[in-house]
């Protein structure tokens, strides 16, 4: 009892200290005044942050100091690219690593390494199935940006349906240039052979188109095809776009007139698809101002960092390299070349209602299935259902990582 | 209102807390819708530090109107029926509960911070069990150990069982990791090039799951989609063991003893002091050997990493006390105060950061200010980290101290703080960001950064001196000049954090 009493006053100004450290408040802090330090042109404050944030964050630290390490290369990007005297000066920061390119089994295994993509693949294969029952020709263009990962088990699926015939089933796909990650070490032609194959396998008749088209101008050559050549009789239009809408520009393309991702939904929407799936990320990363671009993102990205403690450290490596090539781009480049423009669940729900599409509800046993599989992962992954609107949230430790939204035309 | 009453009173220890929050948060919602950030933190949220008892207490669904418990959202369901309550009632009661977030009670936690807060109640119970509590489930094959039974379940179900193999020798737990992998396998690619009758092998290496399995999964599933809260998987209640109860106990007496305290602390703090911190020392020193060893015992080896890192990097200190924080809490129940103290800063904390819109401040100092705060607190633990045995001891000692005192002081240094924290809080929005924009390039001039930055240091220390709030901080603390630049520092920093 006394030692207690005598303890209490010396403790007052020390704690706050060692406190302070290892906050996330306090890294995210220093961050947003070295971004608003870079672009004020003060190189001494920037150095000083630089600095700082170096020692407290090393880049093989905890989840916390592994982000903030990252974003750190970022700033570092952007300081060195408006001030390039200061590359002289700046020498204590270590290489980020390299981003990997994948052979397709090494991207089969790393898509699910966490529910990140699993869970959109279950959603939208399951409302896929239910949405083409009874049509002989299923035409699916698939707007992934997993390179066909979620295909084979929606060939599985089909192949499983009992006491029906399997459908002609009509991929298409966009090949583009690699502008952003994951890469893969193979054509799309070879891809695509690996799925005929496949879909042979099952007893699947499978067609695979590979259509030459860029999300810089909205896929444009890709919608024109499809008006070309429209949908034959009983042939069901099926639109997958599984985190790839955000690299079509939501810049409006001058003062009066739409962003090209808004052309691109009603361009859409006049295809009169049979269903559309939306899987997307649940953050905002457009603001045009740095300081808030940089705090959306610190605040969703710790998450793929707070996952990857379980990892392996080759996997680990491949994953954390991905984020951070985000969050660099995110953060150092601007124009064209900032191609993460990712928007929020409500902003997404706006544009497809504006663009006459109605909003599908998950079914319940999709929603199992969902469940099942993230029993299989860390227990930090959860699942919720929107009463506001009908989609489908993974959640990580309660907060919104993706959201699966199915659309049909009204 | 009667809501937040109910919600209040659920948390015994914290009720106080939490119903002050509740009051000085209502007012300011509508002002702060706009900066809510989807994936962050909803700054509207209440800020909740649930004690370890509650967080490893059963009952974890409680009825709004008579705050009675339940082991399943269902049963609570049922329950509220029994209230006769208006249809219009029971939604207005729904959507008047304001979304809370909660922290763990363990300092040094990665999530004792409001801003790694998690969003649900079930997450921060298994996230306290499963890194702060005993592993009580062994799994029988391969021996490993959980703090949570659903972790324990959901192991159970994948230990030896990779019912997926492709032919070029890779397991699979899950079927649609293996109908991915095989589409693109180049095994499946030799198989087509060989007879058709081969193809038929294909299907007997997709061995199918047992069916009993199913059937217990789809009980579950059931019994989870209705239930809302919880967004994570079901959890059975773990039942109160008697160590528990005795730790129980003795947070009590701790805690009550603490109160008086309050009257007379400065009396005998010179008397004592020195050979009090000494002892403390010792005992911080053997409690970081015995957390090397609990920390080898967690399953994830994040405590293996926390060792490593003290030696990467540039203060050593500062890992210590974070390892030792919360393998401090398990072997021994005097630790338990510590825990209960700092759960209740974050719920200070949480109404104290809404008050910065009413202090006025001119805003082109601020930011500079703000940035060179935050420098000044990195070089303060700097210095902490790289100085002698003595001040380590110092360091690590106060962290080990608990007092409510520590609490009163965080609150009445907070006011003069927050005033400064302003223009961060009005940050958040467009206008205000160009506004600090603005200043800051008025004040850094290209030409004349390193004058500037020099002038920004002495007018941090001026503001400092002539600031009756930081006045009122000298009558507090008692201490030196430079104390009020440190002080100066800590708020700022604080207050930056806690607005954003």
């Amino acid at each position: 009892m006394t030692k207690t009493r005598i303890l209490n006053p010396t403790r007052f100004p020390s704690p706050k200290p060692l406190r302070g450290c290892g906050d996330a408040n306090f890294m995210e802090q220093l961050l947003l005044h070295c971004a608003t330090a870079i672009d004020s042109n003060d190189a001494a404050l920037t150095h000083q942050i630089l600095w700082v944030l170096n020692n407290i964050a090393p880049p093989d630290g905890d989840s916390t100091q592994r982000l903030t390490s990252a974003f750190l290369r970022a700033l570092l990007s952007r300081a060195v690219s408006k001030t390039p005297t200061l590359s002289s000066t700046i020498s204590f920061l270590p290489q980020a690593d390299e981003l990997h390119r994948f052979s397709v089994v090494e991207l089969a295994a790393f898509v699910d390494l966490t529910p990140w993509h699993r869970f959109g693949f279950i959603a939208a294969n399951a409302a896929i199935l239910t949405a083409v029952e009874g049509y002989s020709t299923v035409h699916i263009v698939d707007l992934s940006l997993t390179h066909c990962m979620q295909i084979p088990t929606l060939i599985d699926a089909m192949a499983s349906r009992l006491n029906k015939p399997p459908p002609l089933l009509k991929l298409t796909v966009v090949s583009s240039s690699d502008h952003f990650p994951p890469f893969i070490n193979i054509s799309y032609e070879e891809l695509g052979s690996k799925l005929v194959n496949f879909a042979t396998t099952r007893n699947i008749t499978m067609e695979f188109t590979i259509v030459p088209s860029t999300y810089s101008d909205g896929f444009s050559s890709l919608l024109q095809q499809l008006r070309i050549y429209p949908s034959s009789f009983n042939e069901a239009l099926v639109v997958n776009c599984h985190m790839m809408l955000r690299y079509i520009p939501e810049e409006p393309l001058t003062s009066s007139s739409s962003s090209l991702r808004t052309v691109f939904l009603k361009q859409l929407r006049s295809l009169n698809p049979r269903i559309v799936t939306l899987i997307e990320e649940d953050v905002d990363l457009t603001s045009e101002n740095l300081v808030n671009r940089l705090k959306s993102a610190f605040n969703y990205f710790w998450i793929p960092f707070d996952t990857t403690d379980t990892f392996m450290s080759e996997q680990r490596r491949w994953y954390e390299a991905e984020i951070s090539w985000k969050i660099e781009n995110v953060v150092a480049k601007e124009g064209a070349e900032r191609v993460e423009r990712t928007e929020t669940k409500r902003r997404w729900i706006e544009r497809m209602r504006e663009a006459e599409f109605g909003g599908v509800r998950v079914k319940e046993d999709a929603v199992a299935d969902v469940k099942a599989m993230l029993e299989e992962h860390a227990v930090g992954w959860g699942m919720k259902k929107e009463d506001d609107d009908e989609s489908l949230v993974l959640t990580w430790k309660g907060h919104s990582v993706v959201f699966a939204t199915v659309w049909v035309p009204i | 209102m009667p809501v937040d009453l109910d919600n209040s009173s659920t948390v015994s220890g914290d009720a106080s807390v939490s119903s002050t929050g509740n009051q000085n948060l209502t007012p300011k919602s509508v002002g702060k819708k706009k900066r809510n950030l989807p994936g962050m933190p909803d700054p509207d949220a209440e800020v909740i530090a649930l004690s370890p008892k509650t967080l490893m207490a059963t009952n974890r669904f409680v009825c709004e109107i008579c705050n009675k418990g339940f082991q399943r959202d269902q049963n609570l369901q049922l329950h509220r029926r029994g209230h006769n309550l208006p249809w219009k009632l029971r939604q207005r009661s729904t959507k008047e509960v304001r979304k809370k977030v909660y922290v763990c009670p363990v300092s040094g936690c990665v999530h004792h911070d409001p801003s790694r807060a998690l969003g649900d109640l079930t997450g921060i119970k298994k996230h306290f069990c499963r890194k702060h509590g005993e592993k009580k489930w062994k799994c029988e094959k391969c021996s490993k150990k959980y703090a949570v039974q659903s972790d324990w379940k959901a192991h159970s179900k994948i230990c030896g069982t990779k019912e997926y193999k492709c032919d070029c020798g890779t397991l699979f737990s899950r079927r649609d990791s293996f109908i991915t992998h095989r589409a693109f396998c180049d095994a499946l690619a030799e198989e087509s090039a060989k007879n058709h009758t081969q193809s038929k092998k294909l299907y007997p290496e997709t061995v199918t799951r047992k069916n009993p399995e199913i059937e217990q999964k789809s009980p579950a599933a059931v019994e989870s989609s209705p239930s809302l809260p919880p967004s994570s998987p079901p959890s059975v209640a773990i039942a109160p063991a008697p160590a528990i109860s005795v730790e129980t106990e003795s947070v009590k007496i701790i805690s009550s003893s603490v109160l008086p305290i309050q009257n007379s602390p400065e009396s005998q703090e010179n008397n004592n002091h020195p050979e009090v911190i000494i002892e403390e020392a010792s005992r911080t020193i053997g409690f970081n050997v015995s957390s090397s060893d609990l920390s080898n015992d967690h399953s994830n080896n994040n405590g293996g990493y926390a060792g490593l890192f003290v030696s990467s990097t540039a203060s050593p200190s500062l890992y210590a006390s974070s390892t030792a924080s919360p393998s401090l809490f398990a072997p021994s129940s005097s630790m338990e105060p510590i825990s209960l103290c700092l759960s209740t800063n974050p719920s200070l904390f949480g109404p104290t950061i809404r008050d910065p819109p009413h202090f006025l401040t001119p805003l082109p100092p601020q930011p500079a200010m703000s940035a060179t705060a935050l420098l000044q607190k990195a070089a303060q633990m700097g210095s902490t980290g790289s100085g002698g045995s003595l001040l380590r001891g110092l360091g690590i000692v106060s962290t080990t101290s608990s007092s409510m005192e520590l609490s009163n002081h965080d609150a009445l240094s907070l006011a003069p703080g927050l005033g400064l924290g302003l223009p961060c809080s009005s940050g958040g929005s467009g206008s205000g960001l160009k506004e600090l924009m603005m200043g800051n390039s008025s004040v850094f001039g290209p030409k004349q950064t390193t004058l500037d930055f020099l002038g920004l240091g002495r007018a941090v220390g001026n503001g400092g001196n002539t600031g009756g709030g930081l006045s009122a901080l000298l009558t507090s603390i008692g201490g030196g000049g430079g104390i009020d630049l440190f002080g100066s520092g800590e708020f700022s920093g604080k207050d930056i954090g806690r607005s954003s």
